[in-house]
């Protein structure tokens, strides 16, 4: 009971001082959102509340600080040992044409978990109530399927481009209003829509693979200047507009905010509606953005795209172990995504069977993870 | 709590749509009967009836109740086909060098129960989010399949030299009624009792609303949080095994169809409650809900492509009538 004092006003007004307070602001997520409700019905008793939720933080904060920076530096260890077994067992394996191979196989998964990020960021980590977003991987296989098929139909980039792009806002906006209109919890919300986008590639290309050549996809595929994929162009000029959109701007502010603690982010006024929806029509482009990528590097839309949801979950989740604040970021995601990238191709050149890969990513994840506080918090 | 605030502003109008909210389920249930009943001249018949529960139900509805379990404690299980498929493969393996059965029957619930051992070690133990956790034994098993049946290779079981308990479980019939639905109806009224009657059961619902409260009035948290999982593995071993029975094979990764449908049924199931929480009867009710619609559109003619669209349309139907109550809980 002597933390009394160190307890501070929960709800501040501004989302700045929100965001660069992480360890209560985490306790706060602990507590999650049911004590939320707890709060708004205590009104002004609500001290009490927040004593039985912070009280087991404030004695090991500097614990934990010093096990998050043990954390983070240990997922770095992880990747740069990675990196450097790889180069001594296959010489390639540094080359300047794999570095580039790689990062041009990673640009689909990491666009995809780029949208899975903003809305693990707008929708807080609580296991049921938090943010995810289901249909990231079948929106990119419906987008795959709709672009083919316009293309077979006839259809020129400039009919086949905004209508894809237009298929992923419409995902996302589905999304947005089933979880800010509906209030329906984004794992169900996104579940029925991610089984209605399936479904619907489905009955668009019938289960098979619906090739598709056109001049911008050929573009995407070719080679520009300095023999760096074009994919690359696309994949790191996307990551560094989401880094500037949402780590320096007011909007990206907001919404950490929104997911670190809702409703102290509604009594600092913001409107927490609109920036949770614009955090799943976000994911919804990279959906649309990441079939194209697939498009021109498969030449076509394959069935079976769903299959990656869990790998992007996956992605999305290990880029909160290399933030410094142990949050989902566009650049722990980007940086997450090349490592599973590079990990799937040092397996491939050391010729280790692939039937390894899965388990040691999961092993790995585990190893790093064991002690971060992201993955803590939602515990309990 | 929010809503004792609201419906204390307008308690009459609350009251009649918290009425439509409530039997949003059963109501979606009664139409969609009546209308596949209409449409579909096969679906009423009794045969019809018995296979759509053996063949959709059984299974979706014991790895269900797991799910049910799980997140009832707050929390979220994906590894759930890896647990059936993990227990299928240890059961079918032993079973095709002659095993004795009881043996590996045996055998497949430990393995199912490994699954859940590390599940519970990582999430009580080391504290890992639920979600990261079971995900990352979601990638692990996957390896471990692969490893083990040669990158994906089914292990397929010769008829006629297989114990007569293996029929029995698969095919036996007692009383006229088959085995498979007394196993189901047992392990129902096994988890209905943990879940609703029990002290366990208490715990798992105060770990679900309220961890850190739960923590402070002296539930001991991370052995209720880890039996869950546990639990949770134990009866996807069942399944795991009733499914190896049922198509005499080991088909590694067959688990993980059931994953994200368990999931849906459990929420479907969260809408019979006032309250918005799980519940054994309401997750059972949506599995039928789901299998009847399946077998439905089977009958009328619908491929399997329309199917995924419109299970889609009726999850998000069913959720959209009761979402103002299920977000309550947060």
């Amino acid at each position: 009971m002597s933390d009394v004092g160190k307890v501070p006003d929960q709800v501040r007004p501004d989302p700045l001082l929100i965001c660069s307070n992480p360890p209560s602001l985490r306790y706060g997520a602990t507590s999650s959102e049911e004590s939320a409700d707890l709060k708004f019905v205590c009104g002004e008793n609500r001290m009490s509340t927040s004593i039985l939720t912070e009280h087991p933080v404030q004695e090991s904060r500097r614990t934990i600080w010093n096990s998050q920076l043990l954390v983070r530096l240990s997922s770095l260890l992880a990747f740069v040992g990675v990196m450097i077994y790889f180069s001594l067992a296959a010489p390639l394996f540094l080359s300047y044409s794999n570095v580039l191979n790689v990062v041009q196989q990673s640009a689909v998964l990491g666009v995809l978990a780029f949208g899975m990020t903003t809305v693990f960021i707008s929708g807080g980590a609580h296991v049921i109530s938090g943010g995810i977003d289901l249909s990231a991987a079948s929106n990119m296989g419906l987008s795959a399927a709709i672009y083919a098929s316009i293309i077979q139909a006839g259809g020129t980039d400039w009919i086949a481009l905004p209508v894809t792009l237009l298929t992923g806002l419409i995902i996302g906006a589905v999304n947005a209003g089933a979880i800010v209109g509906l209030k329906i919890f984004p794992l169900l919300a996104t579940l029925a829509t991610m089984n209605i986008c399936a479904g619907f590639e489905l009955v668009l290309t019938q289960n098979t693979v619906v090739p598709a050549a056109s001049p911008l996809l050929t573009a995407v595929a070719a080679t520009g200047s300095f023999a760096v994929p074009n994919i690359v162009y696309i994949f790191f000029c996307l990551a560094f507009f989401l880094i500037i959109l949402i780590e320096a701007t007011p909007f990206g502010l907001r919404l950490y905010a929104v997911g670190g603690f809702r409703e102290a982010a509604i009594a600092a006024g913001i409107r927490v509606n609109r920036d949770v929806s614009a955090s799943y029509l976000i994911s919804g482009v990279c959906g649309s953005v990441a079939a194209i990528l697939s498009l021109s590097l498969l030449n076509g839309s394959s069935p079976g795209a769903g299959e990656i949801l869990l790998s992007v979950v996956l992605v999305a989740l290990l880029g909160v172990i290399v933030s410094r604040r142990s949050v989902p970021t566009i650049s722990g995601t980007l940086i997450s995504s090349l490592f599973i990238g590079f990990l799937v191709n040092g397996f491939q050149l050391t010729n280790v069977s692939s039937y390894w890969v899965n388990g040691v990513q999961g092993g790995l994840i585990l190893l790093v993870v064991a002690g971060s506080s992201f993955s803590r918090r939602a515990a309990y | 709590m929010a809503s004792a605030i609201t419906s204390a502003h307008d308690p009459a109008r609350r009251r009649v749509t918290r009425w439509i909210l409530r039997n949003s389920l059963l109501a979606g249930f009664v139409l969609v009967f009546a209308a596949l009943g209409v449409a579909a001249p096969g679906f009423l018949t009794w045969n019809n009836l018995v296979s759509v529960i053996l063949n959709e139900f059984t299974l979706a509805a014991i790895i269900s109740l797991g799910m049910t379990l799980v997140i009832s404690a707050g929390g979220i299980d994906l590894s759930v086909g890896s647990a059936a498929d993990i227990a299928s493969l240890a059961f079918i393996g032993l079973v095709s060098v002659h095993q004795p059965f009881r043996l590996a029957v045996i055998a497949g619930l430990s393995g199912a129960l490994s699954v859940g051992a590390v599940n519970a070690s990582l999430i009580a133990g080391i504290r890992i989010s639920p979600l990261l956790a079971t995900l990352s034994t979601l990638f692990i098993s996957t390896s471990v399949q692969q490893l083990a049946s040669n990158g994906g290779q089914p292990i397929y079981l010769i008829s006629g030299t297989l114990p007569e308990a293996f029929y029995f479980l698969g095919r036996g019939q007692l009383f006229g009624v088959p085995m498979q639905i007394y196993i189901v109806t047992v392990l129902a009224i096994i988890f209905s009792i943990i879940l609703h009657k029990s002290n366990f059961g208490r715990y798992v619902f105060a770990l679900g609303a309220q961890p850190g409260v739960a923590w402070y009035s002296g539930i001991r948290v991370s052995s209720t949080s880890a039996l869950v999982y546990i639990l949770s593995a134990l009866v996807c071993g069942v399944a795991g095994i009733l499914l190896s029975v049922t198509v005499k094979a080991y088909v590694p990764q067959s688990g993980n169809a059931y994953l994200l449908w368990t999931i849906g049924a459990v929420f479907i199931g969260t809408t019979l409650h006032s309250e918005g929480r799980p519940s054994v009867a309401g997750t059972l009710l949506g599995v039928l809900l789901l299998s009847i619609v399946r077998n439905g559109l089977l009958l009328i003619g619908w491929n399997f492509y329309w199917q995924q669209v419109a299970t889609g349309l009726l999850i998000f139907a069913i959720l959209a009538f009761s979402g103002s109550r299920s977000r309550e809980a947060s």
